[in-house]
């Protein structure tokens, strides 16, 4: 599919969210009324957790159909690589918060957040069924559903402190982790091993059982650093798998600078999305991890100034890193107003993140030369930085299924804008860097050099 | 009324004072300057009030010397080229400038730091009139070789070779060597292949691709 009729889709599908926003807000009093049921559901679930139903991650039986993302259509290789690397760590940090809100015995969350999980299931489907057929989603889909399950119910014996659940679902993954390593090098035409499809299958397993065991164990901030290792695993995985799923000859789109540009911003502020949105959360509730989510995205934000400043100078990397501190400053401050009950700093800050969003827009626009709309980018940032207070809005409304639904539209939208950043950085970059090779030889040893 | 905000400096809660009309004893008047009757209530400041993002620039020091025992090299101080502004003979516009003496290598000051995320590049000549020069030895490398990069600061990078290439300079990998991407890597270049008597040039260039280690 093109990328204008992608982009097309994502507008599209941005109008519709405003849509849905607009009405699940106005249908979130209902819900926040109904807050007594929701805590009697959630204490019945803590006091009885092995009585909770297994989850259902797959929303539909046929991937094909199901769900919003991505649109279904051709994709370049590139295309389809960078949308399972996205997906791939989308799915990774749902996973690792389904998780922890388990192992907070949070059932309204896990289940919400198992919700955007089979959101995501069917995404991924919908992405193999348009690439390798419909029979491929097919086969793909349930597998990947039976891995959430188990993931879900190891962190249900955790949260419980079951031993046996626990033990009991780590032979449930494993087994599924087989299953699936068979799959991914079944259909990779035996340029995947199964040995190799099962390291990153494992490596990706581990890194989510991990953060669990630390997250359980209130070390927030190894369980938040295994978080960040699992999801640049996710995008590392998403590549090798990728690429192994496609022709040698699709496969080399993936080695060229202009995709491993676009990849490496993807995974960059796609992680600044996810993290945000984690600290945002635990900020409002003032929750015990906030420390330690905090300084997660203080590495992202150390990792997205360090790559502007490769791609433009230090100084640029040094301006836009106090752009951006203002930045996250302003959404924690927002956080914070929540946890205090201060509107009127909610509302003062929401003038402040205007005001970051306007200077961002002129400093990219300007390093860019113009080749990037400071506007229309402005606009963009806007769009972020609301629906980033919508979605944590939500979550201390308890509306987590109208929470999860924005956030996952925010990572969505994060992938656009990724692109487009990548595409306009690259341009501008590549006009100051040498062209041609090398002249560094004079001769004097020619017998010896060319006799080679 | 409810005051907030009356930080501990330290302290990893902060007080605040509630502050109401109520609880007085009847018909008593409070001491000058005191608050006249107060329940003191305590609210724990949230830990997000706190946070501040980080605001340093995270630098890399610059590369000092190169150093690659696989093939027995230790450098002088590195060079820092740019692009060639104004071409002459061997130097087109806009491709990078060599070394000035046979001896040194050179590393393209307008790309990242070794270490840093994208492509370093660091280049030297191969020969010189008569002799041989810095990066001689570079087409013996091989894949797994280690490489050192030491820095101003004293600090060192190692890299490992994952590739070798010697390539037809008209069909020179530009945006292999120096395209953008935010992986850290480094690349050494020289020449190599055939010697041109007529154009006074190797046909090709050696390039050694190298990741960083851990």
């Amino acid at each position: 599919m093109s990328t204008r009729r992608q982009a097309r889709g994502r507008t599209a599908r941005l109008l519709l969210l405003s849509g849905s926003v607009v009405a699940i807000a106005l249908a979130a009093g209902c819900v926040v009324g109904a807050g007594k049921d929701s805590d009697a559901a959630a204490q019945t679930a803590r006091t009885s957790p092995a009585a909770e139903a297994a989850p259902l991650p797959s929303g539909s039986a046929d991937p094909g159909t199901a769900g919003a993302e991505p649109a279904s259509g051709p994709l370049t290789p590139g295309e389809f690589t960078l949308q399972f690397q996205s997906l791939l760590g989308q799915h990774t940090v749902l996973a690792a918060d389904m998780m922890r809100g388990r192992i907070r015995n949070d059932p309204d969350l896990a289940q919400a957040t198992n919700a955007a999980l089979g959101k995501n299931t069917d995404a991924i489907g919908k992405l193999f069924s348009a690439e390798f057929g419909a029979d491929t989603a097919k086969a793909f889909t349930p597998l990947w559903a039976d891995h959430v399950t188990g993931l879900f119910n190891y962190a249900r014996g955790l949260g419980s402190n079951d031993q046996a659940a626990m033990a009991q679902a780590k032979v449930s993954v494993t087994s599924i982790e087989s299953k699936l390593a068979e799959f991914f090098a079944g259909h990779s035409g035996g340029k995947l091993t199964k040995q190799a499809a099962m390291a990153g299958v494992t490596d990706h397993v581990s890194h989510l059982l991990q953060q669990a065991d630390q997250y359980a164990a209130k070390d927030y901030a190894k369980s938040d650093a295994t978080y960040r290792e699992g999801y640049a695993h996710a995008f590392a995985a998403g590549k090798g798998i990728g690429s192994a799923l496609l022709t040698p000859a699709q496969g080399k789109t993936l080695d060229t600078p202009t995709w491993r540009l676009r990849s490496a911003l993807t995974q960059l502020l796609g992680e600044h999305v996810e993290l945000v949105i984690g600290a945002l959360r635990a900020g409002a509730t003032d929750a015990p991890d906030f420390r330690a989510a905090a300084a997660a995205v203080n590495g992202n934000t150390t990792d997205l100034a360090g790559a502007i400043g490769v791609l433009f100078s230090p100084a640029a990397g040094s301006a836009f890193q106090q752009m951006w501190a203002d930045h996250i400053d302003l959404l924690v401050q927002y956080a914070a107003s929540i946890a205090k009950g201060d509107d009127a700093a909610r509302t003062s800050i929401s003038g402040g993140l205007n005001g970051f969003e306007g200077r961002l827009s002129a400093f990219l626009a300007t390093a860019t030369g113009n080749k990037l709309a400071a506007q229309t980018l402005a606009k963009a940032l806007g769009s972020h930085d609301a629906m980033l207070r919508q979605q944590v809005d939500a979550f201390v409304a308890k509306d987590y299924a109208t929470a999860h639904d924005v956030a996952y539209s925010t990572y969505q939208e994060m992938f656009g804008l990724s692109g487009q950043l990548a595409k306009a950085f690259g341009v501008t970059v590549a006009k100051r860097l040498p062209v041609g090779p090398a002249q560094t030889g004079r001769g004097g040893m020619a017998p010896v050099i060319g006799g080679r | 009324m409810r005051v907030r905000g009356l930080a501990v400096p330290g302290a990893g809660a902060v007080l605040a004072l509630a502050l109401t009309g109520c609880g007085s004893p009847a018909g008593s008047a409070p001491a000058p300057g005191a608050p006249a009757t107060a329940t003191a209530t305590l609210v724990k400041k949230p830990a997000a009030d706190d946070f501040k993002s980080v605001r340093t620039y995270k630098t890399v020091s610059l590369p000092s010397r190169l150093r690659i025992p696989a093939i027995g090299l230790t450098t002088p101080p590195l060079e820092q080229l740019g692009r060639v502004v104004l071409p002459s003979y061997n130097q087109p516009k806009d491709s990078i400038e060599l070394p000035e003496r046979p001896e040194d290598a050179g590393w393209f000051k307008g790309g990242p730091r070794p270490g840093q995320p994208g492509p370093a590049v660091i280049i030297g000549h191969v020969d010189w009139d008569k002799s041989p020069a810095v990066f001689f030895r570079l087409r013996e490398m091989k894949p797994g070789d280690s490489v050192y990069v030491d820095r101003v600061d004293g600090s060192a990078q190692e890299f490992r070779v994952t590739q070798v290439r010697q390539v037809a300079k008209d069909d020179f990998p530009t945006a292999d060597v120096y395209a953008p991407d935010l992986a850290a890597s480094l690349r050494l270049i020289t020449c190599g292949g055939r010697f041109d008597h007529g154009a006074r040039n190797y046909v090709d260039n050696v390039i050694v691709f190298a990741s960083p280690v851990t």
